[in-house]
């Protein structure tokens, strides 16, 4: 019998969990588990992250060379194009929270399910519909408009399949509002008895704050895709200024939802972060309320920096100054969190298993990515760096360096949850290493040649900035050795990795309660929440001396 | 800017602000350096110290400081407020083109810059300036956004179709500085680039009364259809040029759509250069821009002079001639008759599907310059 | 091992009809959707209010189209739409009322009037847009009536357009117009005596503004009032105003649907006392449509309008 307030220290797979429960492609694909659901997200999302990255790799190997010698710039413009819509649409922005959020906030909250699980498996069609959609686009001849589809050239010069794309993304822009608004409601109504707010795992902060930005920008990025599409297919004139339209128009309703999405895409990975830092210190972490205020406070307040995408594109001056004044208040929050973060690791029992290193790792890069932000907000400097390499280095490292890195994080410490299996911790390490080594390979140079003044989507360059540009594809390789690395020891876990059991790491989380792998409705009856958050102490119900006697045991 | 073999990290500093931009960009790297170096530390020390010693061990439960959070929100808000306040500055400073500059009108298009002096000197792709002197940019589009970007400046601005942009500087050091195009524009946006040529006062001068340099006219000619009136990202050789392959035409009969037949002799050429719209070739359609005004009277010569070579003919005499000399393959226009200078933007690939070539590569036959 | 898939532990839990498994009790559910469609309504502010805000933007800077093209609005009929829908909104709620009180048929009933005066919204905006079909008026080219050259009476190859406007927008005493139309292209000229009339009164009063900065370009070419620059805009606003009220037609014909599921449900009895909560979530959504269109019809149809000539 389940009984949360005592961990169990078995390391017998329950005989029911949710993998194995109804094995028919019907079952999964009709499915209701927000479980399945996820697993379902992961691979697809691992799909296309692979071919995002194929893209990327494309595009350092041409530029290894000053010439458009490997691929003609037509086709270039169209790799880089497609790396960007692939990565952020398709991965960056479902990532975390349609995986890891979808599997576990359920949980976090004592929860059988989401509130909403219909809608969250019509979420999950939507994804695969607009994937399909944008992968015919692609077979059909792609499109180079830059994943900004800026207006006029979007609407009027490009001649390819811009209309189809920007319906890719329309489309999936509602799965995201869809995930969003199920999140929303689970968190307000689905809490287990005792499940306070502040009680809440911060993870589940995260994700309450990301969904008010799904809910609130996503609209926003779908009514501008289809006024680009009827514009490009009617010539309806409101962005193309050959027939009385505003181009910086489009600009400023593609920022009012691409600002608020780059929060959609790291506020997650610091909800994974906070995570991390608390569980593999054996600590609760350090400022609880601030951090999951801070949460909030991005989201709300990254509605207000659109324009700072737009400080040399015409606005008047004045505007910018507000614009950049506000960039430097949204910049303080994730401050904060870093602070907070540091100081958990104080007086903490600090472990340093693989998804501890992916946190670190985070911490390290967004350190460097969130300061390179200042950089980019701040008006006199950024007039010499926007649409430069500095603001891809920038976007990178804060994406790739800090979502990427706490999206596999969080693969990481869940998996054994998830699946049941511990994968090789030696190879998981060596991994997040060459991960972190390479990443500052490949983009720290970026940074130099951006205020070196190469501009971004070149397919050519002056020869001058060749040498740092071998550099970053050098640096790329690594970082590929190391992203796909996971891919193959993970898999190879599934089918001889060790058997974890319920809480491998001894954590108090409530997900660490329930076995591995998860039953299908997640807890044999309602938890009762009498603990607060990241409890490690003597109230936590945790059986240190039990486990302790079980690691002396070698269990295949 | 030449190129050298140690890698480069800062552009010149070559216009009044660009200073301050430097100021701003060593400033924010020291406040970065300032708050990385505590947290990097603090996290290596703390993640030693503070190790697992025992597994599964349980620290004491740490209590919460409003004095710490109180602490590192101000701070880094003040910091950043600092920061805003100084870039603030010289962006204000950057964007308000003073009143008593030098005008220079500039129009991009796909993908090329237009830029025309006060005076009425046109350029192509290259901006010649005095040094010292406030320049003022107005700016404008045919087409797509565009970006008028000077790294040694430290200044860019967005060209707008339906209306106008500004930017200015003051060059404060002679020299020769790249000019990129810095908001995608398209299939050659990374060759949609050229040079500002910062001169002394005098020689600036000088080159606005039209002397420029001692080629001959053939040089002088080449130098203008290959590099900087963008002939050949028409007329070069290719699948799927849009112009009139030129080489051996010189002498030729050339049927023109309408039905007339015509001698291409120096007077033909000179008037497909100033008004094609006029006498359109059968097959090809009437696309090509006029160029009057664009050139002077010098570089006509020049251009005439060029496309009679790519028949053989060296001499100036503008009749007839007899047979044409074999016209040489498309890679007439390849290595050994570029310019050693590697810097040279490249030319729009316009519907090639060819790789594009390296200016500095042996000639092959599928170059496309 | 089964192929079905169970969802429950084995005990046994009475629950009451309509509680979806992932709830604890019907509280939660109610909540949950409750919730859950508010959320969804809020999405759908965003997504008119970038519609709403490319309307305005554009209003502000080309004041004399827009307001031309919205004169030439049929406002009847949409003051007719705002009342059958505010109608509507009434019989919805009475639906409501009706299910919290048990009363199966008048909720039967109310749900029958109420997709009867929404069917009656959808065919009026069809005759409005038929009208514009008629007009010239759809900014699609070649979507609208086409009518040959030679049957015109005005016809002339020099002069392109020509409108023949509706029943209430009339200045010209010459009679009725016929269309010069045969490619069914977007037909507007009025522009020129308006912009002219603008430039008189500025000459006549300089301390006043006629004309915003846009319109001063934006209705010029060379230095000329431009027929077809202004055209352009006219054109703008009405395929904003289809777009809009395109849009919210859609999500009209998705509420028609939602009522006829409705419909069905109550007919069989489901809805009662206990068990309400989809009538509501349904009328929320109905009244949600409705308050669009309270936006929409004085924005488009009232804003600048002329009622007096």
């Amino acid at each position: 019998m389940q009984n949360v307030d005592a961990i169990s220290t078995d390391f017998i797979e329950p005989t029911k969990n949710y993998l194995n429960n109804g094995t028919t492609l019907k079952s999964w694909l009709l499915t209701k588990d927000h479980k399945r659901i996820a697993i379902m997200y992961l691979i697809t999302v691992s799909l296309f992250f692979l071919a995002g990255g194929l893209y990327a790799a494309t595009i350092r190997l041409e530029l290894l060379t000053p010439e458009s010698d490997l691929l003609n710039t037509q086709t270039y413009n169209k790799v880089f194009t497609t790396h960007g819509v692939l990565m952020i649409f398709f991965f960056l922005i479902p990532a975390i929270p349609a995986v890891l959020g979808n599997f576990f906030l359920p949980i976090m909250i004592g929860a059988k399910d989401l509130a909403l699980p219909r809608i969250n498996l019509l979420s999950l069609y939507i994804y695969w519909i607009a994937g399909l959609f944008a992968i015919w686009a692609l077979l059909q001849g792609g499109v180079d408009t830059g994943w900004t589809f800026y207006a006029p050239y979007s609407t009027t010069f490009s001649n390819t399949y811009v209309m189809a794309v920007g319906l890719a993304v329309f489309i999936n822009g509602f799965s995201s509002i869809l995930t969003g608004l199920n999140f929303i409601v689970t968190v307000h109504t689905m809490r287990a008895p005792g499940m306070t707010w502040f009680r809440l795992p911060l993870f589940v902060w995260a994700h309450y704050a990301v969904a008010l930005v799904m809910i609130l920008g996503t609209p926003v990025i779908a009514i501008t895709v289809l006024l680009l599409a009827l514009e490009r297919f009617a010539h309806i004139g409101i962005f193309d200024p050959a027939i009385g339209g505003d181009p910086i128009l489009f600009q400023h309703m593609f920022w009012f939802y691409s600002h608020p999405a780059v929060y959609i895409m790291i506020l997650p990975g610091m909800g994974v972060v906070s995570e991390l830092i608390s569980n593999f210190s054996r600590k609760k972490i350090f400022g609880y309320e601030f951090i999951a205020f801070s949460s909030i406070a991005i989201a709300v307040f990254g509605f207000l920096v659109w324009g700072h995408h737009m400080f040399v594109s015409g606005q008047s001056v004045y505007a910018g100054m507000v614009f950049s004044f506000l960039t430097m208040v949204v910049a303080v929050p994730s401050a904060i969190k870093m602070f907070n973060w540091t100081a958990t690791l104080y007086k903490g029992s600090v472990s340093f298993d693989t998804p501890m290193l992916y946190a670190l790792g985070f911490m390290g890069l967004f350190l460097i990515g969130g300061l390179t932000g200042l950089f980019l907000g701040s008006m006199g400097l950024v007039v010499h760096l926007t649409d430069t390499y500095f603001v891809v280095a920038h976007f990178h490292y804060v994406m790739v360096g800090g979502q990427v890195i706490a999206y596999l994080g969080g693969i990481h410490y869940w998996w054994p949850k998830m699946t049941g299996r511990m994968y090789s911790e030696f190879w998981g390490k060596i991994s997040a290493m060459l991960v972190f080594v390479g990443f500052n390979l490949t983009f720290f140079p970026q940074f130099i040649l951006g205020y070196m003044g190469m501009p971004r989507r070149y397919a050519a360059y002056p020869p001058e900035f060749q040498v740092l540009n071998i550099f970053s594809t050098a640096g790329a390789s690594v970082l590929g050795i190391g992203l796909l690395l996971p891919v193959v020891y993970l898999t190879h876990s599934l089918i001889a990795g060790r058997r974890a059991g319920d809480n491998p790491w001894m954590l108090p989380g409530l997900e660490w309660r329930i076995p591995s792998p998860p039953p299908t409705e997640n807890f044999d009856s309602t938890p009762v929440v009498t603990w607060e958050a990241y409890e490690f102490g003597e109230d936590s119900g945790l059986d240190l001396e039990e486990a302790r006697r079980r690691d002396l045991v070698t269990v295949t | 800017m030449q190129y050298t073999s140690w890698v480069p990290i800062f552009p010149e500093q070559a216009s009044t602000f660009a200073w301050q931009v430097d100021l701003l960009y060593f400033y924010l790297i020291a406040v970065s350096i300032a708050f990385s170096i505590p947290i990097v530390a603090a996290i290596f020390f703390f993640g030693l110290k503070y190790r697992e010693r025992e597994k599964y061990a349980t620290p004491d439960e740490l209590h919460d400081s409003i004095v710490l959070e109180t602490t590192w929100s101000i701070i880094p808000f003040v910091v950043s407020m600092t920061i805003f306040l100084g870039g603030a500055y010289v962006y204000f400073e950057q964007y308000t083109p003073p009143t008593d500059a030098m005008e220079i009108y500039v129009v991009g298009k796909q993908w090329m810059w237009k830029m025309q002096h006060g005076t009425g000197q046109r350029e192509i792709n290259e901006l010649h300036i005095p040094v010292g002197r406030k320049i003022k940019l107005t700016m404008t589009t045919e087409d797509v956004l565009h970006d008028f970007f000077v790294p040694a400046f430290r200044t860019k601005a967005d060209v707008v179709p339906g209306r106008y942009t500004y930017l200015w500087f003051e060059a404060t050091k002679p020299g020769k500085y790249h000019l990129f195009c810095a908001e995608y524009c398209g299939l050659n946006h990374s060759g949609m680039g050229g040079w500002v040529y910062v001169m002394e006062q005098k020689d600036f001068d000088n080159w606005l009364a039209g002397n420029t340099s001692g080629q001959t006219p053939v040089e002088l000619g080449k130098d203008l259809f290959q590099n900087k009136l963008g002939c050949a990202s028409c007329h070069a050789g290719g699948p799927q040029q849009r112009g009139a392959k030129l080489e051996g035409i010189y002498g030729k009969e050339v049927k023109l759509v309408g039905g007339q037949t015509v001698t291409a002799d120096d007077q033909y050429i000179r008037n497909s250069i100033l008004n094609p719209a006029s006498q359109v070739v059968e097959g090809f359609q009437p696309i090509m821009p006029t160029f009057k005004g664009q050139v002077t009277d010098e570089q006509l010569n020049g251009l005439v002079a060029y496309i009679k070579s790519l028949s053989g003919v060296t001499g100036t005499t503008g009749g007839t001639t007899t047979s044409s000399p074999p016209a040489t393959n498309t890679a007439t226009n390849s290595a050994s008759s570029l310019p050693s200078n590697s810097m040279t933007p490249r030319r729009a690939d316009r519907g090639n599907s060819g790789p594009g070539s390296n200016p500095n590569a042996p000639a092959s036959s599928n170059s496309n310059r | 091992m089964a192929d079905h898939a169970t969802t429950y532990s084995d005990k046994f839990v009475y629950h009451e009809p309509g509680l979806q498994h992932q709830f604890e009790d019907m509280k939660q559910q109610e909540e949950s959707v409750s919730i859950g469609m508010w959320m969804f309504l809020v999405q759908e502010i965003m997504f008119f209010g970038g519609l709403f805000t490319v309307y305005l933007v554009f209003r502000s800077r080309f004041p004399m189209a827009f307001a031309t093209g919205s004169n030439h609005l049929n406002v009847v009929m949409g003051f007719v739409n705002t009342l059958v829908l505010i109608v509507s909104s009434l019989t919805m709620a009475l639906t409501v009322y009706y299910a919290q009180r048990n009363n199966r048929n008048m909720q039967v009933i109310m749900i029958i009037l109420t997709m009867i005066f929404g069917a009656t919204f959808l065919g009026v905006k069809y005759v409005e847009y038929r009208e514009k079909y008629e007009d010239g008026l759809v900014p699609v080219a070649g979507w609208n009536r086409r009518a040959k050259a030679e049957n015109s009476e005005h016809a002339s190859a020099a002069l392109p357009i020509e409108t023949r406007v509706g029943a209430q927008q009339e200045h010209k005493t010459e009679g009725e117009h016929v269309y010069n139309n045969p490619r069914g292209e977007f037909q507007w000229n009025e522009g020129h005596h308006l912009v002219d009339e603008a430039l008189k009164e500025q000459a006549a009063h300089p301390d006043r503004h006629f004309l915003t900065d846009y319109e001063k370009v934006g209705y010029f070419s060379n230095g000329q009032v431009d027929d077809l620059k202004f055209q352009e805009k006219v054109r703008s606003f009405f395929w904003i105003y289809f777009a809009m009220t395109g849009l919210h037609a859609l999500h009209m014909i998705v509420g028609l649907l939602l009522m006829g599921w409705l419909l069905l449900k109550a007919f069989k009895g489901t809805f009662s006392a206990e068990y309400y909560s989809p009538v509501e979530m349904s009328g929320l959504y109905w009244h949600f449509v409705d308050i669009v269109w309270i936006f929409l019809f004085p924005l488009l149809y009232l804003l600048g309008r002329h009622f007096i000539h």
